[in-house]
């Protein structure tokens, strides 16, 4: 009687999690050898749907612009975040009201500020291009969400989303290092910029590491905003490759064909899995470094 | 003043200038939707300036009666209560059996969730799930979206087990000696001394759900009445026009920030607790 006692209280966790997170994973690993166009019944394929993948330059071009989104966004946030953590890390008047700040944006809903900014940045009557224009910053409008700067735009957004949070996290990993070693390196005659390099991230070692193993795997997921503000537009200059394994299973915006490829998203979604567990494995390795600090 | 007041006056200058600028570019896009669904359509798509020059407090009332609003804050809330509920419930009991208790397949379970937290299919689970939910009769309301943000539990999970080593097992003993049994400690000791920790991770949950699109987006596809703010918000967008009805789509980004932020401002160091916690592990 004892011994299932805690049964109890793990199964509805343990139903909920295989039903709704395991399942859906098995279904997709099945389908991904089939040809299902989402009515009637599935014919099994192969490994067709991985040939066409090859082949698939609508694809590859998402894989390359989910490099180019997670790139921007990473080398943007994660050394701005550090840098608000490390000043905010000292005590301050006004270091409580500007954290809050900084960390406001994560709280709002992303699809909700991907239309506010759609809004701001519209190129036809959006609100920066009148405030550029109303203070003769620039003669014409800029196409913001044009072929040339729509990823650079989505980035920005993507940056004011993710700083917050970043810097909260790294803030959590600066309580850990002793203060001692600031003064020492203070009365040695070490400035601001010799204390980050030499003290600071040296110290965050593995929870720098976790950080931005984080941050990777975050980046490269992420296409929640983008589907809202750009749905993968221009000319697919934004589509990132877990918007195009939506599109498979709901093709909704009028940019792609209309057609639902169950068979061919299971295959497109395993394949981004994959490139995302290749990218998180090769950091780890050669971040190893890192942890060998202690 | 002496050059040495200068040399420490400058780099602080910058700083402050930096820190400053860095908290105006957080705050403006959030004071421009403010400001901005107050204002007429007109003055958000030429006017140019910050505030409005008649505050046009009928943006709020026609987005809530006619654009529908007061029906998808009624969906957002009940969807996000119910979740939080739900989530808080599932975990803590999970989490207390996984901490106080030794039993055979322990480590799977724990396995289990913490690979739920790094693998990532997208999308693809979506299409079984909804069938999942045809299958139990579920999709005509919001009880399958519900269930399914429920299912996600695992980053919340591994949180609470963080907040259970904070609990004295000396408690727990004692309890037992004085005639407790496995359900009543969880009941009577642990869900009260958990109870700081529970407002943080049904903090959490909260704002996760209240700002969910995906999964509502296509949960209600074919059933308006059943949005939530997000996709409501974003259902605007293609049916009234962007270019026509910009003021009212302020005023309903607006409502769906607004309980959050009401909240944030009474709860932030909360807030701020939560996402630090996951790192100190």
């Amino acid at each position: 009687m004892r011994k299932t006692q805690p049964y109890a209280f793990i199964m509805p966790s343990l139903l909920l999690t295989l039903a709704l997170g395991v399942y859906p994973i098995l279904w997709a690993l099945r389908y991904m050898f089939y040809d299902y166009p989402g009515y009637g019944s599935a014919t099994y394929v192969g490994l067709d749907n991985f040939a066409r993948l090859m082949r698939d330059a609508e694809y590859w071009n998402s894989v390359k612009n989910t490099f180019i989104y997670a790139g921007g966004k990473l080398v943007l946030t994660l050394p701005l975040s550090l840098i608000l953590a490390v000043i905010l890390n000292k005590a301050f008047r006004g270091r409580q009201l500007l954290r809050a700040i900084y960390f406001l944006p994560t709280i709002i809903s992303a699809s909700v500020m991907s239309i506010v900014f759609f809004i701001i940045f519209n190129a036809y009557n959006g609100m920066a291009n009148q405030f550029l224009m109303k203070y003769h910053l620039i003669s014409s409008p800029i196409n913001w969400l044009g072929a040339d700067y729509a990823m650079l735009t989505t980035i920005l957004i993507a940056v004011w989303g993710g700083v917050g949070n970043y810097m909260l996290l790294f803030l959590a990993g600066l309580q850990g290092i002793p203060n001692d070693l600031y003064e020492a390196a203070s009365l040695d005659g070490a400035n601001a910029a010799q204390k980050l390099f030499k003290i600071t991230i040296p110290m965050l070692g593995p929870v720098l590491q976790m950080i931005v193993m984080y941050a990777i795997t975050v980046a490269l997921k992420g296409y929640e905003s983008i589907m809202v503000f750009t749905g993968g537009g221009p000319y697919g200059k934004t589509d990132v490759m877990y918007l195009y394994v939506f599109k498979q299973f709901f093709p909704i915006s009028a940019d792609t064909a209309s057609m639902q490829r169950f068979g061919y998203g299971s295959a497109v979604g395993f394949a981004s899995a994959i490139i995302v567990g290749v990218v998180t494995a090769l950091y780890f390795y050669f971040s190893r470094k890192m942890d060998k600090i202690y | 003043m002496t050059s040495a007041k200068i040399l420490t006056l400058v780099p602080r200058t910058i700083l402050w200038l930096f820190l400053l600028l860095t908290a105006f570019l957080m705050l403006f896009p959030v004071a421009l939707t403010v400001l901005g669904s107050f204002k007429t359509n007109l003055e958000v798509t030429v006017g140019a300036t910050i505030l409005p020059k008649v505050w046009q407090f009928g943006n709020y009332s026609t987005a809530w009666k006619a654009a529908n609003f007061s029906r998808f804050t009624w969906n957002s809330t009940f969807v996000s209560a119910a979740t939080t509920v739900g989530t808080l419930l599932v975990t803590t009991m999970a989490a207390y059996a996984v901490d106080r208790a030794n039993f055979f397949g322990k480590r799977f379970y724990v396995v289990l969730q913490a690979s739920m937290l790094f693998i990532s299919i997208g999308a693809v689970v979506l299409r079984p799930q909804f069938d999942m939910m045809i299958g139990l009769g579920l999709q005509k309301s919001l009880w399958g979206v519900i269930i399914i943000l429920i299912s996600a539990h695992a980053s919340i999970f591994f949180m609470l087990i963080g907040f259970f080593r904070g609990i004295p097992r000396d408690l727990d003993e004692a309890a037992l000696i004085d005639g407790c049994n496995f359900y009543s400690v969880f009941w009577r000791i642990v869900l009260p001394l958990l109870r700081p920790a529970l407002a943080v991770c049904g903090l959490f949950v909260f704002r996760g759900a209240w700002n969910e699109y995906i999964l509502p987006l296509v949960f209600t596809m074919t059933r308006p009445e059943l949005q939530t703010l997000t996709v409501g918000l974003a259902g605007l967008r293609y049916s009234i026009g962007s270019a026509s009805e910009t003021q009212l789509m302020l005023a309903g980004a607006c409502l769906s920030i607004l309980p959050m932020l009401v909240v944030y401002i009474f709860a932030n160091k909360s807030f701020m607790q939560v996402s630090a916690g996951a790192v100190k592990g």
